[in-house]
């Protein structure tokens, strides 16, 4: 019998045992990031917390940061700071009270309208911590000899490359990742912010201005002109319908089946896995109506400090300095939002022309789609990624032109609706 | 065990004809083993699933009737997510069970049938998130990479641009269900086969004495005896499995197709995510009535008087039988081959550089190890593995402990009082986490306000609990009484009658250990509702690289290989005890 009570006590202490253990695996004393990044990128950040002078323990959250904050901010464990891929959350979060104020280091300087995002009530709760430059078309030289200056030299190329393609005897001229949402939204922004007047541009993405506005319906109309050309997508549209991101820049970098891609300077990591010999692409500017002035799209990713966290607030302030992110520059794949960072310190030749490029940019817009609220961002299947894609579905599977742009911005309109109470 | 002493056995036998009952504890003292049970489930379902009933009906606090109802109804597209979700729960059971019969029946008494089983098995044992890389990998639109598309673009002759794509808009929801199908069938064949085993011969023998042709056969001595209720329960097994189909869509689907392939499950993470207010409250309300409806129906079907009476001697299988005819046994022979191309392609894409993997086609580049090398040198697959192997051990332990410490006082029930309790628990298991994930968040706050990982597996555990207590509570009640009695004579406390007990029932201790170990290892959608820092479950981490399909594919296949390998060899190592285990305890 006691042989018995004593194997049942030995049961419960292992339990007791493995509970302390998986609980134990939580260290009290560093500071807690939550970031969305992972692999390289993540072992990138690691190394810039390595040198900020308390411990600090970087968590990756995934791409679902949003759930994984709210779930986290409801059992009253959130982390000390976090790192948005979106500015929208940041209202979002500080206008429910989550956030912290914050204040920047001297040094802190990033392009003008940028900073102006993470404000809400007059108070600043967020610091932009990486940039990504989001209107650029990469290509080989050898593929392409006269890139075009203008939208309508891009139409003209995408036609005539395209009948080529037809043909058999060309490449196509884009390769497009329409399976991801938001490299439509960014293909959309890019042709809006040269339409739109800026201040319409901003007043869309505050959700104080009318989808149904005709600078968004030249906008679409536009796409329509470009996506619906025969010829245009390596496999013709509904296969790039299923085509993901990072397969659109293999397309061209790899198998070239394709001319030109667009996205922003992060292809340019993606391109160096999977390019074939030695001949690295080149980018140019997202065309505009006019040569002089092209659009200049900027997405980023900005740093937050919990309520009630001062050791967070420390961080935050910490990474706000340009300097901060010295390893990662060194590593190359990073822009830095900070325009006093000297160009010298960047290694990656792209990335120090785009800084140049930030640095001296007289007006720049931010992503639209990652400002809108609630569902209306967009993520897979949902909001505005999933009316982009119906956009795509409908002008190049034979829906004429105004139709579909009618169809787009009535769901447009409708999201916004929907999205503008409540979040 | 004590020797009985022969003065209580004389006592025991004096007090009339053995009763169940008699040789128990009383109620009060018993009745306290509930209590961690109770705990953890009122915590963690029943109330969560009260505050969800709440939030349906509620904003703020404030009573807004049918509202939420109404606007997830008016928002565009649900009407088609219901459908699916209904299509998903006729036409997939339909097709795993016919096929689960006919596959049992013709992998019988031959001698391959035993490979045809095992390769049928293994399928059920992979985690969905490997199921669905495994059916992009297959379906890829690129002829380049997927092995159908060029089969497809082969056999009609059309380019490749031309031919119907299985990922596209029109054909996804096939897509899925294939998957699905491919992975369950080995399930309903274990279970026919057990069915078909316990068919005696000599019923068969007698319709033939009688004259009786092949169908009266079919029809007297095998479907109405047992194959009927078989049916009934392999069909809602799968019916309420369809309602896992999240963890495919997620990953199988590209964002362009998600809407056209969308159920229920994802329409109501998409909607409330790790919250649950609101039109996702409402939704989740639909979807937990229609699941429950769905087992109280199953339940009805397959009701009979509890305790079930015990079995005549077990069916002696007849030597004399044949073998199917040569026709059938080729039919399930490829099956088998069919069975295994996708698991083939996984390993064939996984034995590829990563480059290689996304860029080009597995059959026309070298084979090499370095898409393994790449994901052993990163610290986050050791440390994945690590976890998950704690956590499913640790939740195993937990729910085997605190389900045969319940499972003893309700053995006991009978009557009404045990139907209901069984009816409960069914209805327990059966819940949707994604329904009660808010909630369930907001009680793990209250409870621990912080560790994830803790939080992570109390959720594994409440929600491993009921379906552990009803198998084992079925196992317990089924053992004759005079067993029970030898066993209380060998001690004199609750705790060796129980510990006897147990070993009495190793079948549906192994059955309810291999399961839930199976279930936490290969979860994605809990880990996706309540992981934190520090909790990285295993699902989490595949399904988190899907995200760039194609240009991981060469080191998610890697994974997923790594992945399967424990939860395959616990199956198909205690696949005798899963089925005996569960033919005894739960699936009745």
């Amino acid at each position: 019998m006691r042989l018995r009570r004593r194997t049942l006590l030995r049961a419960a202490a292992a339990a007791g045992t493995a509970t302390a253990v998986t609980s134990c695996s939580r260290n009290e004393r560093s500071v807690q990031v939550a970031v969305v990044w992972s692999g390289a990128e993540l072992a990138r950040f690691r190394e810039v917390v390595a040198g900020y002078g308390a411990p600090v323990r970087v968590v990756s959250a995934g791409n679902d940061i949003d759930a994984f904050l709210r779930a986290r901010h409801l059992a009253g464990t959130s982390p000390d700071v976090a790192i948005l891929p979106r500015s929208g959350l940041v209202v979002e979060y500080a206008r429910r009270g989550w956030l912290r104020e914050l204040t920047p280091a001297a040094s802190y300087a990033v392009p003008p309208g940028m900073a102006d995002l993470l404000v809400t009530d007059g108070r600043r709760y967020g610091v932009w911590v990486k940039a990504a430059h989001k209107s650029l078309f990469w290509y080989f030289d050898s593929m392409l000899s006269e890139p075009p200056a203008t939208w309508d030299q891009l139409v003209a190329i995408t036609r005539r490359l395209g009948a080529r393609a037809r043909a058999g005897t060309a490449p196509a001229p884009l390769a497009i990742g329409a399976a991801d949402g938001w490299v439509l939204t960014d293909w959309f922004e890019n042709v809006l912010a040269d339409i739109a007047a800026p201040d319409f541009y901003e007043a869309l993405a505050r959700g104080e201005a009318d989808w149904r506005s005709r600078s968004v319906r030249v906008a679409l109309d536009r796409l329509a002109e470009l996506w619906s050309i025969d010829g245009a997508f390596p496999g013709g549209a509904r296969r790039a319908l299923l085509t993901q991101y990072e397969e659109s820049v293999i397309q061209v970098v790899h198998h070239r089946r394709a001319t030109m891609v667009f996205e922003g300077d992060f292809v340019g990591d993606v391109s160096a896995r999977f390019q074939r010999g030695a001949e690295q692409p080149v980018t140019f500017r997202f065309p505009g109506s006019r040569v002089a002035d092209r659009p200049l799209i900027l997405g980023g990713d900005a740093a937050v400090a919990f309520a009630g966290s001062a050791r967070g607030a420390e961080l935050v302030g910490w990474l706000s300095e340009g300097s901060a992110f010295q390893p990662w520059l060194q590593a190359g794949g990073y822009l830095s939002p900070n325009v006093t960072v000297p160009l010298a310190s960047y290694r990656d030749p792209v990335r120090r022309a785009l800084a140049a490029e930030l640095q001296g940019a007289e007006s720049v817009r931010f992503d639209l789609s990652d400002r809108l609220p609630g569902p209306f961002t967009g993520s897979d299947g949902v909001g505005i990624w999933r009316i982009m894609q119906d956009f795509f579905a409908d002008v190049t599977g034979g829906v004429r032109a105004a139709e579909a742009v009618r169809r787009a911005t009535n769901q447009l309109a409708a999201a916004a609706r929907a999205a503008g109470g409540g979040r | 065990m004590t020797r009985p002493v022969l003065g209580e056995l004389a006592v025991l036998d004096d007090v009339g004809p053995p009763r169940r009952g008699r040789a128990y504890p009383a109620a009060g003292a018993t009745s306290a083993l509930l209590l961690p049970a109770l705990l953890l489930l009122g915590g963690l379902v029943a109330w969560p699933v009260l505050r969800t009933l709440h939030a349906s009906v509620f904003t703020d606090g404030r009573w807004v009737g049918a509202a939420h109802f109404r606007a997830a109804f008016a928002a565009p597209g649900t009407a088609a997510v219901v459908g699916r979700t209904v299509l998903w729960a006729l036409v997939v059971p339909a097709v795993v069970t016919v096929l689960g019969y006919l596959l049992a029946a013709a992998s019988r008494r031959s001698q391959e049938g035993g490979l045809v089983r095992l390769i049928l098995v293994v399928p059920t044992a992979l985690p969905l998130v490997v199921t669905g890389v495994t059916f992009r990998l297959l379906y890829d639109p690129d002829p380049q990479r997927g092995l159908a598309t060029l089969l497809l673009a082969r056999l009609t002759g059309r380019s490749a641009d031309q031919v119907p794509q299985l990922l596209g808009p029109g054909l996804v929801t096939v897509a899925l269900m294939s998957a699905f199908v491919w992975a369950w069938v080995g399930l309903a064949v274990l279970v026919f086969r057990a069915a078909l085993d316990a068919v005696p011969p000599s019923l068969a023998d007698a319709v033939r004495a009688f004259g009786g042709s092949r169908r009266d056969v079919l029809w007297d001595a095998q479907w109405r005896p047992l194959l009927l209720r078989t049916v009934a329960v392999v069909f809602a097994l799968v019916a309420l499995g369809t309602s896992r189909t999240f963890d495919l869509i997620l990953v199988m689907t590209p964002g362009s197709v998600r809407d056209e392939a969308s159920v229920l499950a994802l329409r109501v993470w998409q909607t409330s995510g790790g919250t649950t207010t609101g039109e996702g409250a409402a939704l989740g309300v639909i979807w937990l009535v229609a699941v429950v409806a769905g087992m109280l129906v199953a339940a009805l079907f397959v009701r009979q008087s509890w305790p079930p009476p015990r079995d005549p001697a077990p069916a002696e299988p007849d030597p004399a039988a044949a073998p199917p005819r040569r026709s059938i046994r080729l039919l399930a022979a490829g099956a088998a081959l069919a069975w295994l191309v996708p698991l083939g392609v996984l390993l064939a894409t996984s034995l590829h550089k990563p480059v290689d993997a996304a860029a080009r086609a597995w059959w026309s580049s070298a084979p090499s190890l370095d898409s393994y090398r790449q994901l052993a040198s990163g610290p986050e697959l050791w440390r994945t593995l690590g976890f998950t192997l704690v956590l499913a051990t640790v939740v195993t332990a937990a729910v085997l402990g605190i389900a045969l410490l319940a499972a003893y006082p309700l053995a006991w029930l009978t009557g009404p009082p045990a139907q209901a309790t069984g009816l409960l628990l069914m209805a327990a298991s059966v819940v949707p986490v994604q329904v009660i994930a808010g909630p369930v968040n907001e009680v793990l706050g209250v409870v621990l306000s912080s560790g994830t990982a803790r939080g992570l597996g109390l959720v594994h555990v409440a929600l491993g609990i009921p379906f552990a207590v009803l198998v084992l509570r079925n196992a317990f009640a089924d053992l004759p009484a005079e067993q029970v009695r030898a066993v209380r004579l060998g001690g004199r406390h609750w705790w060796s009658t129980l510990r006897l007990l147990a070993r009495h029932n190793r079948p549906a201790v192994v059955a309810v250990a291999v399961l839930e170990f199976v279930q936490v290892w290969n979860d994605l959608v809990v880990g996706l509702l309540f992981s934190g820092p520090g909790a990285a479950p295993l699902g989490l981490f595949l399904a988190g690289q899907t995200r760039g399909f194609v240009v991981n594919s060469g080191v998610l296949a890697a994974g997923s290989v790594v992945a399967s390998i424990l939860p395959v060899l616990l199956v198909v190592l205690a696949r005798r005890q899963l089925v005996a285990g569960l033919v005894a305890g739960g699936v009745r």
